[in-house]
């Protein structure tokens, strides 16, 4: 007995199989974007690159990502910290359940459903001007201008970076929180002892992220910034692609886009977010915090509110039209459409970032960093070369399967996969980083590896960040409509198709109960998937052993 | 019979180097002291494979351990803590000294309960290890190395911190192991541990 | 679990087998939707061709340009339906097409059509619709708007990037020349935002009473009349004339089945086809449908002109147009 597990080999406990589906992954997405700019390159005119700098609509759209997305970092952060901080202080908060879903949904929201939220709300006939009148206040909010597009990138990222910070404190080990209890430290000292040092390693990745979500952020910046002057590369992009075929100039500008934030997330990464991570203890809600003070919970019910509002706008709209769509069968049968589509994406999407997350630890391990960030980054490629030319790449190395549109569901689910991707690393990186080390090396002693490793340890260690990663993918897949138009969507329409086509028939009631659909549906997946993340599981195995224990008793 | 000869091992982040020697034979039980920092828990985990060494031998049975990955090692290592899976069962924790696949027959099942009963855990197996005491998880992982059975066991101050009466029993396990002839290695910092345990002494400075 | 993800994919591939040839037609979404034309075209196509007629939605008109410039000659469609009088330039540059040879004679546009490549199979005019409850007295003119009190706001789409922005766009030219960018910088203060597509205008603001005009289609009362029985939402006729609007379609040279593509664009002719336009495409049908017109249409604004640029003078010079707006604009 003693000498058999030494003997025996686990299946796909071979190194090439951390190794190489990792690298498969990034192999395919590197060969989507080289066909992509391959594509554009086939009609290349050198005019393109002097034009960079001689044009000065091109250097506008160039300053102008650069500067709203600098500042909607800024602020997205600014608000994320306290309200990171505030979560952690108050374990026990009413709303802390409804505000953790609030902040996962408001950034897969499809975009056309969000501005359609901001504007409900915010706009120049929206619930805040008319609160301001009722109260007989002179001023009157503006949506329209850089203040939009801020309220906007706030909206959708503030939310999502509080979650990540909130992880980012929860990692602190509760010794550490004890002890600072001891020492009687208040809001301040407590700051700069424990969570600033745990935020410093979160800040510059998250900051990246945010940066380049919001640098690539498109129809909700024309939408709200009210004029021309409010655009970014990616519309640039987009006119050049599809309206002037200047390729050349599409490429250019993409290459751009890829540079800046590119090297900027080779810097973040460099600058080790995920390294030296405290082991993560990190449910103990429990935490000894003396400073909770009452402000903290108006700053909590302020940011639910900001968060809520909008949803309620989507909800009050599509109450009407849903009732006239409960009787459509359509409505019911996109549903299961898009629910099968982001089910495949969501395993694929956590598959493909746990492959990518063993290779370049893997990589790590042997001392090859460069190899290891580059995998890594490659996760992240999805988000940092713009959709078009993405969608270009693909065409071109899946034409030859493109024959039956029948298939298209599933090409589908496998693009939003790759889509998903980055969000899904944003999410497991940490945790994967920080397994606790006795726990890996106990398992490597018992040869618990290869598939066994992935049953036994890591899918429930890594239980709760991959289903809340499970459930961004999903979200993100079942608000995607940009994917399913660029292949050639066969006749049957997923949910945010459904919506488009109802508006191109002009059904706004329909379309508004659609949204309502969409918005419950993305509520209730991350809902059961947070709970099945949070129930104690106990396993099956102890049932065996009951069995066992009766045989011999 | 374990031998190490100039084992040196170097510290990535702070370039500090330590060289170890020593041996230690079937039925013995070797005991590493020193001060904090000295690196005794560095030798173990050079031993068990969690770290390589940078020259020097490592041999056991004279066959030289180096190039072997910690699975393929003749080790089991016992930590202070951390050495449970807290999401799997105590069932599942000792199934996995056994396969870690954790396919388990019909005597195996009847193993790990007889097991469980020896370090007085009966009726126990179905719990998390975040539902027993730490001289309870303490017991668990001492019972999943005496399955695994391998003839070299690590312990790394595995009776700090305990009740007089787990570490009794504990104790006494490892006892009678070493007169079944496993060579043991053992760091502890308690006088009366070594006392009751060691054969052989080594002391490391800082 | 593997189980379910098999069954999952096994629906999702499920591909159906088909006798005849099959017609293949790149289109736009909202042409094949339940509420579009493409079902009754369908089917009324299938009865009488002994084939598949195969709709392929891309995500508009403009992004079938796009995908017939990379697949190029490896193009396996029949027919491209969905381009417009602005794209439909480049995509005769393309080398793609092929002529039409069908007897065009049924067609009826406010402007004398000749084109031996395109058959155009619906039309309409760009107009302002507005919200009668909002604005009881719209603008009358591109002019009167331009002068109307500050507080009037309008929301219309970017001609970067969407089509009623561009059909915009070149009817300021039409009616201002040269003097358009000037006009553009006068008409400034009106807009509220520019939008990236005409649903982002019409669904998330219009709807939401942001502004009480949005740039959009003659023709997109007639829905409100005729399906939501509401007259709330009417085209505000301007003095100048509009613009026009042209959809069209064409076969291409390296199709497989070119008789059957031509029989299509027949087809496309006829009432079976047409009748499905004006209500399911909100658009004028392309042919005289009589009394089949439905009546909803007549109560539409009629502009006293139209107003039209060829195809060829909007691709030489959208561009320039365009800059000309981004510097009178984008300030």
């Amino acid at each position: 007995m003693a000498q058999r597990d030494r003997t025996l080999t686990p299946p796909f406990s071979h190194p090439r199989w951390r190794a190489w589906p990792g690298r498969a992954v990034a192999l395919l997405l590197a060969g989507v974007v080289a066909a992509g700019f391959s594509g554009l390159l086939a009609e290349w005119q050198w005019r393109a690159v002097s034009d960079l700098w001689q044009s000065a609509y091109l250097r506008q759209v160039i300053w102008f990502s650069v500067y709203q997305a600098t500042l909607s970092t800024g602020l997205s952060l600014l608000l994320a910290i306290p309200v990171a901080r505030a979560l952690h202080r108050h374990p026990m908060f009413a709303g802390r359940g409804l505000l953790l879903r609030l902040t996962e949904l408001s950034l897969v929201l499809p975009t056309i459903v969000a501005a359609f939220a901001l504007v409900a709300v915010y706009g120049r006939s929206g619930w805040l001007n008319t609160a301001l009148d009722g109260v007989g206040l002179p001023f009157r909010w503006n949506l329209y201008g850089l203040q939009g597009i801020l309220l906007a990138h706030v909206f959708f990222n503030a939310p999502l970076a509080a979650r990540i910070l909130l992880q980012g404190l929860e990692r602190i080990p509760a010794n550490q929180w004890r002890i600072a209890a001891q020492l009687g430290l208040t809001s301040g000292p407590l700051w700069r002892t424990l969570e600033w040092p745990a935020l410093r390693r979160v800040l510059p990745g998250l900051a990246v992220f945010i940066f380049i979500l919001c640098f690539t952020s498109f129809a909700i910046v024309m939408t709200l910034g009210g004029g021309p002057s409010a655009t970014t590369i990616e519309v640039a992009i987009y006119q050049s692609l599809r309206y002037e075929f200047d390729f050349s100039r599409a490429a250019l500008l993409a290459m751009v886009q890829l540079l800046i934030c590119g090297s900027l997330w080779l810097v973040a990464s460099r600058h080790g977010t995920n390294r030296n991570l405290v082991p993560g203890a990190n449910d103990q809600p429990g935490t000894l915090r003396r400073d909770a003070r009452r402000r903290d919970r108006v700053l909590l019910y302020l940011f639910l509110v900001f968060l809520a509002l909008p949803l309620l706008a989507v909800v009050f709209r599509g109450l009407p039209g849903l009732l006239g769509e409960a009787g459509d069968s359509q409505v019911w049968w996109s549903l299961g459409r898009s629910l099968s589509v982001a089910l495949v994406a969501a395993i694929l999407s956590c598959s493909c970032g746990l492959a990518i997350l063993a290779a370049s630890q893997l990589a790590r391990h042997s001392g090859h960093h460069l190899s290891a960030r580059l995998l890594e980054s490659s996760g992240h490629l999805t988000l940092l070369v713009p959709a078009l030319v993405l969608g270009t790449g693909l065409f071109i190395l899946l034409r030859p399967q493109l024959g039956q549109p029948h298939q298209g569901l599933a090409l589908v689910a496998g693009i939003n996969a790759l889509m998903a991707l980055p969000f899904v690393l944003q999410v497991l990186r940490g945790p994967f980083a920080t397994l606790p080390p006795n726990s890996l090396r106990v398992a490597d002693q018992l040869n618990l590896r290869g598939s066994y490793r992935l049953r036994w340890l890591l899918l429930p260690l890594l239980r709760r960040p991959l289903l809340l990663a499970a459930a961004y993918a999903a979200g993100l897949s079942l608000g995607d409509f940009s994917v399913i138009a660029l292949f050639g969507s066969p006749s049957a329409p997923t949910l945010p198709l459904l919506l488009f086509q109802q508006l191109s028939a002009y059904r706004i009631e329909a379309a508004s109960g659609t949204a309502f659909v969409m918005l419950a549906l993305l509520f209730v997946v991350f809902y059961i998937l947070n709970r099945w993340g949070d129930r104690r599981r106990r396993h099956p195995a102890s049932r065996r052993l009951a069995a066992g224990e009766h045989a011999h008793a | 019979m374990l031998e190490f000869e100039n084992l040196r091992f170097r510290y990535p982040e702070t370039e500090r180097v330590l060289t170890f020697n020593g041996e230690v034979g079937a039925g013995q039980c070797l005991a590493v002291t020193g001060p904090s920092g000295c690196g005794k828990s560095t030798l173990l985990n050079l031993v068990a494979g969690f770290l390589n060494a940078e020259s020097g031998t490592l041999r056991w049975q004279e066959q030289d351990l180096q190039p072997l990955p910690p699975w393929e090692r003749p080790v089991t290592s016992v930590f202070q803590e951390g050495n449970l899976f807290d999401h799997l069962s105590v069932q599942d924790n000792l199934g996995l000294g056994i396969h870690p696949g954790l396919k388990l027959s019909r005597a195996d099942n009847a193993a790990v309960a007889a097991m469980l009963d020896k370090v007085g855990l009966h009726g126990m197996a179905r719990r998390h290890p975040t539902e027993l005491s730490g001289g309870q998880r303490q017991r668990v992982a001492v019972a999943r190395a005496l399955l695994r059975g391998t003839p070299l066991l690590l312990l790394d101050e595995p009776f700090t911190g305990l009740d007089p009466d787990t570490r009794q029993i504990l104790r006494q396990l490892i006892r009678d192991q070493r007169e079944q002839g496993a060579v043991i290695v053992l760091v502890s910092h308690d006088a009366s541990d070594v006392e009751s345990l060691a054969d052989r002494h080594l002391v490391l400075t800082a | 679990m593997a189980r379910l993800l098999f069954l999952i994919l096994l629906t999702l591939s499920a591909s159906l087998a088909w006798a005849g040839p099959t017609l293949t037609v790149y289109t736009y979404p909202s042409f094949v939707s339940e509420w579009g034309p493409g079902p009754a075209v369908k089917q009324a196509f299938e009865a009488q061709c002994d084939c598949t007629l195969e709709f392929v939605a891309l995500d508009s008109s403009v992004a079938i340009l796009h995908r017939l410039r990379l697949e190029g000659e490896s193009c396996t469609a029949d027919v491209v339906l969905g381009l417009d009088a602005n794209t439909l330039s480049d995509a005769r540059q393309t080398g793609l097409l092929a002529p039409h040879d069908i007897d065009t004679s049924a067609v009826r546009l406010p402007v004398d059509w000749q084109d031996d490549t395109f058959v155009p199979y619906d039309w309409g005019y760009f107009a302002f619709v507005y919200d009668t409850q909002q604005l009881p007295d719209p603008p009358t003119s591109l002019d009167a708007l331009i002068n109307a009190p500050e507080n009037l706001k309008i929301i219309i789409e970017d001609p970067r990037t969407s089509t009623p922005g561009l059909g915009f766009l070149l009817w300021m030219r039409k009616v201002y020349g040269d003097q358009a960018p000037a006009k553009w910088q006068a008409l400034q203060k009106h807009i509220l935002t520019v939008t990236k597509g005409w649903s982002d205008a019409y669904f998330s603001l219009f709807m939401n009473g942001e502004a009480p005009m949005v740039l959009s289609y003659s023709t997109s009362p007639a829905y409100h009349m005729a399906v939501d029985n509401t007259d709330r939402y009417q085209a505000a006729p301007f003095d100048e004339g509009h613009y026009l609007q042209v959809e069209v379609a064409a076969r291409l040279r390296n199709s497989p089945h070119p008789e059957l593509a031509r029989k299509f664009l027949q087809f496309m002719l006829t009432p079976a086809f047409q009748r499905e336009i004006p209500l399911k495409n909100v658009m004028y049908p392309a042919i005289d449908l009589g009394d089949e017109l439905p009546d909803v249409f007549d109560r539409l604004i009629e502009p006293s002109r139209t107003l039209y640029f060829e195809p060829q003078t909007v691709a030489e010079h959208r561009k320039a147009w365009i800059d000309e707006w981004l510097n009178a604009t984008a300030r």
